[in-house]
């Protein structure tokens, strides 16, 4: 009885082990695992700072972009019909921080939402609804390279950029200016 | 000690560049730049510019309650601290000006300490209701003590106790919670400086300063959602919204306003298919960061009064049908009627796309009778065939660099509160001098008064009168007509008038592109529908001239035409989103979508076009306008050529490239054939100058969307009641009841 338990529970445990290896080929459950990668070894930080070696150029794969929306199976209404406004959000009127408007983003156009009648939760039959939320781009290029790649119309959007003009704190009390300040 | 001098002399250097910067004159020197180092970082800044703006420049973000970029400097919250090189002790980065070489450390340790132990005495009196805050979510005190506070404090709630603050009862728009307040200051110096109702004050001191009216009161002020937005902590809540929605729930859209003619940039809230709130939307050239309530709090009035479905009238009664019926019965109508018994009548917050449809949909009938409800005179200088005459040339920003205005027959301060903003700031600032013609009104500054009749402006040509010295002698004045005295017979002189003083003022300058004369329109869709090339003035439809047998009415909501001007046997097509005085005399209403519902086109009253992008679908069977047109169009056998968006936009470009320009100005030309045109001998004009809107109950209601508004209903009332006594008679605590 003791054996069987302490069996399954190893056998358990193999499967585990090898699920998270992402072994694709099905190993006699008793056979010891193998590592992927032999040589592997703990990289020091010095290691990642200043990898070893020439840095691999990028590969430039071409036409593959139309390849993968033609197999893609994205139903065409959410290719065709879609279109995206590339913008950098504005700052929030509520706060003071300027993190969230630094990069790009995507907004599809805004299609209908609606009360749930269970829960009372937001519903939308838009799967693409969110993206504005999910995704950043450095660049307004990128960001535009993704609207090419996903065949979206896109129109971008210039931020307004704020203007920062010098000014003082003794112009509270300047004595000839309409800026004093009686009172607080 | 030793830095005092230094600093003051930096300090008023530093004033004084900003009214020569302000005045354009760039004949002087741009002052040399200062060079600092912000954590190592060289950059060269505006000497004069303070700390945290040279961090801003950077892009460090600088942590602070009190200092606002809009607002003067206070210094009082000290969450702005930093550490210089060579100071004993950490800096209040939002007061202290650069001097040269400055080395300043945003992430020192000792920047770090001095904002936690700042954190620390703020959260002291701060209560933990978080949870059931309404800023929670979008609260710069929570953010900045996750950020920069300590994981514990040393307050012992058990012997020290929390500071207790009465709530106050500032109005219908703005909810106190005065417990979180944090005596940043904000709202005192947004009220004072840029609202200009020196109503907020605080009174006590240290652990007692508390802030408000002192006595309990309406803070009546059209701007005063504003401090909503500048509370950096939830003292200060909207009261409309409170408890509706969380920010992080709530989708965000950013969008335009309509209800004045700036066509401020807004950002609309809105959760399952439901507009919450409408927050400002940061544009320099527009509105700065400001919206007036009016903007702010119609949220509500877009969920009532709409009209939901097609009604046909049968027996006096409207009756609910189908849109396939509906479009039907209009189009046979279309078809029946001769050319020149049909007209149509666009209102004051119609888009351009669908100006443009009902304009090429008639015209396929032949048919040329288009107006606008909104009135102006057509007879002089070129009318409105030359664009110089209706809009404002001089943009509005550039009340900035103006150093003379002349208001006629205005107010700006409800027609376009943000304008009347922009001037007062230019007052504070700038030192603006400004000159009213027309009824004498509280514009929150000081101005000289010329007159109340048009025959004012005689004397300013004749040159008599200080302010007519003022404008001679200013280097670049402006004279801003209110569209509203420009209505009506005397319109035409009027203009004819304007337009001869500011010929006089131009001939003085040496900068030809400033064009002196700006007209502020007071409807926001009305520069597109004069560019377009709709006739203003229904005065031809009243006079009975013209027989019209079908009248389209495209939002026209201000009863300028009514039943008795046209007879009974006129068919009458409303087409809107509300349902007022249109809909009450139509035959056949087609219900169409409010600005938050359909992505459209408004052309502000500089000319700017700008765009709206729907947060909401149009409820009911409503649909977006142009494309109820196109769809009639159709069944009327004369389909329009434009099918989507895209094509729509490509025809407002046939009809005016600068309709699809976004966010650009397209500059008005043919000033000199204008001037031209204008009649010289034009006679003269004797009219009192009296705006609609002249306090603050005139101004909560001027259209369809906001007279269907409860939140703007008891704003008028509040207001009423402010005037005939400021002070509220029982101070009024907040229930759930009134919270609601």
């Amino acid at each position: 009885m003791l054996r069987t338990t302490s069996k399954l529970a190893h056998r358990a445990l193999t499967a585990s082990v090898q699920a998270r290896a992402f072994s694709k080929d099905f190993h006699d459950e008793m056979a010891p695992i193998v590592r992927n990668r032999p040589d592997a070894a703990k990289k020091s930080l010095e290691d990642f700072v200043n990898p070893p070696g020439p840095k691999v150029e990028s590969i430039t794969l071409s036409g593959i972009r139309d390849e993968v929306m033609d197999i893609a199976g994205i139903p065409e209404e959410h290719v065709i019909q879609r279109r995206a406004r590339v913008f950098r959000p504005a700052r929030e009127a509520t706060q003071t921080a300027w993190n969230n408007t630094k990069l790009w983003k995507i907004e599809l156009d805004n299609r209908e939402r609606w009360d749930n009648p269970l829960m009372g939760w937001s519903s939308t039959g838009d799967p693409l609804s969110n993206i504005s939320m999910q995704l950043d781009f450095a660049s307004k290029e990128d960001a535009i390279r993704f609207c090419v790649k996903n065949r979206w119309e896109y129109e971008v959007e210039e931020p307004k950029e704020r203007q920062i003009k010098a000014k003082a704190y003794g112009a509270n009390f300047s004595w000839n200016k309409r800026t004093r300040v009686g009172t607080k | 000690m030793y830095r005092v001098p230094q600093l003051t002399r930096l300090a008023t250097t530093g004033a004084r560049i900003v009214t020569s910067s302000a005045r354009g004159q760039q004949t002087a020197a741009a002052p040399e730049k200062i060079e600092v180092f912000i954590d190592g970082k060289k950059v060269l800044v505006e000497p004069g510019m303070t700390i945290l703006q040279a961090c801003a420049l950077v892009g460090v973000d600088i942590p602070r309650f009190c200092y606002h970029d809009r607002l003067s400097i206070a210094g009082n919250c000290r969450m702005c601290l930093v550490e210089v090189e060579k100071s004993i002790k950490p800096v209040a980065s939002c007061a202290m000006p650069v001097m040269k070489g400055m080395r300043v450390k945003t992430d020192s340790p000792l920047t770090k300490k001095a904002r936690e132990g700042v954190m620390e005495f703020l959260l002291v009196n701060h209560p933990l209701d978080c949870p059931i805050c309404d800023q929670g979510g979008e609260c710069d005190l929570q953010d900045q003590s996750m950020g920069f506070g300590s994981d514990r404090g040393r307050h012992q709630n058990q012997y020290d106790g929390k500071r207790a603050v009465e709530d106050k009862n500032m109005g219908p728009l703005v909810k106190t919670s005065m417990n979180r307040c944090i005596q940043c200051t904000r709202c005192i110096r947004f009220a004072n400086e840029v609202a200009g109702v020196p109503d907020l004050g605080s009174t006590g001191r240290g652990n007692d300063m508390q802030i408000g009216t002192y006595v309990d009161k309406f803070f009546a002020s059209e701007l005063s959602g504003n401090v909503i937005d500048l509370c950096p902590v939830g003292a200060l809540t909207n009261k409309p919204y409170s408890f509706m929605a969380r920010p992080w729930e709530t989708r965000k859209t950013e969008s335009v306003d309509v209800m004045d003619a700036l066509g401020s940039n807004i950002v609309i809230s809105h959760r399952t298919g439901e507009v919450m709130r409408i927050i400002p939307r940061m544009n320099d050239d527009v509105n700065e960061e400001w919206i007036s309530d009016k903007t702010r709090f119609v949220t509500d009035g877009l969920k009532r009064q709409r009209l939901l479905a097609p009604m046909i009238k049968e027996g006096g009664q409207l009756k609910q049908v189908d849109w396939e019926e509906a479009l039907y019965v209009v189009a046979r109508k279309l078809r029946q009627t001769p050319a020149d018994q049909i007209a149509g009548v666009a209102g004051g917050l119609v888009d351009t796309e669908a100006l443009v449809a009902l304009k090429d949909l008639l015209n396929r009938f032949n048919c040329e009778n288009l107006y606008t409800e909104e009135s102006f005179p057509t007879v002089n200088g070129g009318g409105i065939d030359l664009r110089t005459n209706y809009i404002m040339n001089d943009r509005i920003m550039g009340v900035e660099d103006s150093d003379a205005l002349l208001l006629i027959g205005t107010n700006p301060r409800y027609e376009a509160p943000v304008f009347n903003a922009r001037i007062r700031k230019s007052f504070i600032h700038y030192n603006l001098d400004v000159g009213l013609i027309g009824s004498p009104v509280d514009l929150t500054y000081d101005y000289d008064h010329v007159g109340t009749n048009a025959k004012a402006l005689d004397d300013l040509l004749a040159g008599k009168g200080s302010f007519a010295e003022k404008l001679k002698s200013a280097k670049k004045p402006m004279v801003v007509v209110g569209a509203g005295v420009l209505q009506g017979p005397q319109g035409a002189a009027l203009l004819a008038k304007v337009h001869q003083l500011a010929d006089q003022l131009r001939s003085k300058q040496s900068d030809k592109s400033w064009k002196v004369v700006n007209v502020l329109q007071r409807v926001a869709g009305q520069v597109a529908a004069l560019d377009i090339g709709y006739k203003p003035s229904v005065e031809a439809l009243r006079d009975g001239k013209k027989s019209i047998k079908l009248l389209f009415l495209l939002g026209a909501d201000e009863a300028s035409v009514s039943r008795r001007d046209i007879g009974s046997d006129t068919f009458v097509v409303y087409q809107g989103h509300h349902g007022d005085a249109g809909a009450e005399i139509a035959d056949v209403i087609l219900p169409g979508a409010a600005y938050t519902e359909k992505e459209s086109t408004y052309v502000n009253t500089e000319g700017r076009s700008q765009k709206t992008l729907p947060a909401v679908q149009p409820p009911g069977l409503a649909r977006v306008d142009w494309k109820i047109l196109r769809a009639l169009s159709e069944i009327a056998g004369k389909a329009l050529p434009y099918s989507s968006i895209q094509e729509m936009r490509q025809r407002l470009a046939q009809v005016a490239p600068h309709l699809t320009r976004y966010g650009e100005v397209q500059e008005a030309n043919y000033l000199k054939q204008s001037m031209e045109l204008t009649e010289k001998s034009s006679s003269a004009v004797n009219a009192e100058l009296k705006p609609a809107q002249l306090e603050l109950a005139d101004f909560y209601m001027t259209n369809s969307i906001t007279r269907a508004s409860p939140t703007m209903a008891e704003c008028v009332r509040a207001a009423r009641k402010h005037q005939q006594n400021p002070h509220i008679e029982q101070p009024k605590r907040h229930t759930a009841a009134s919270a609601m």
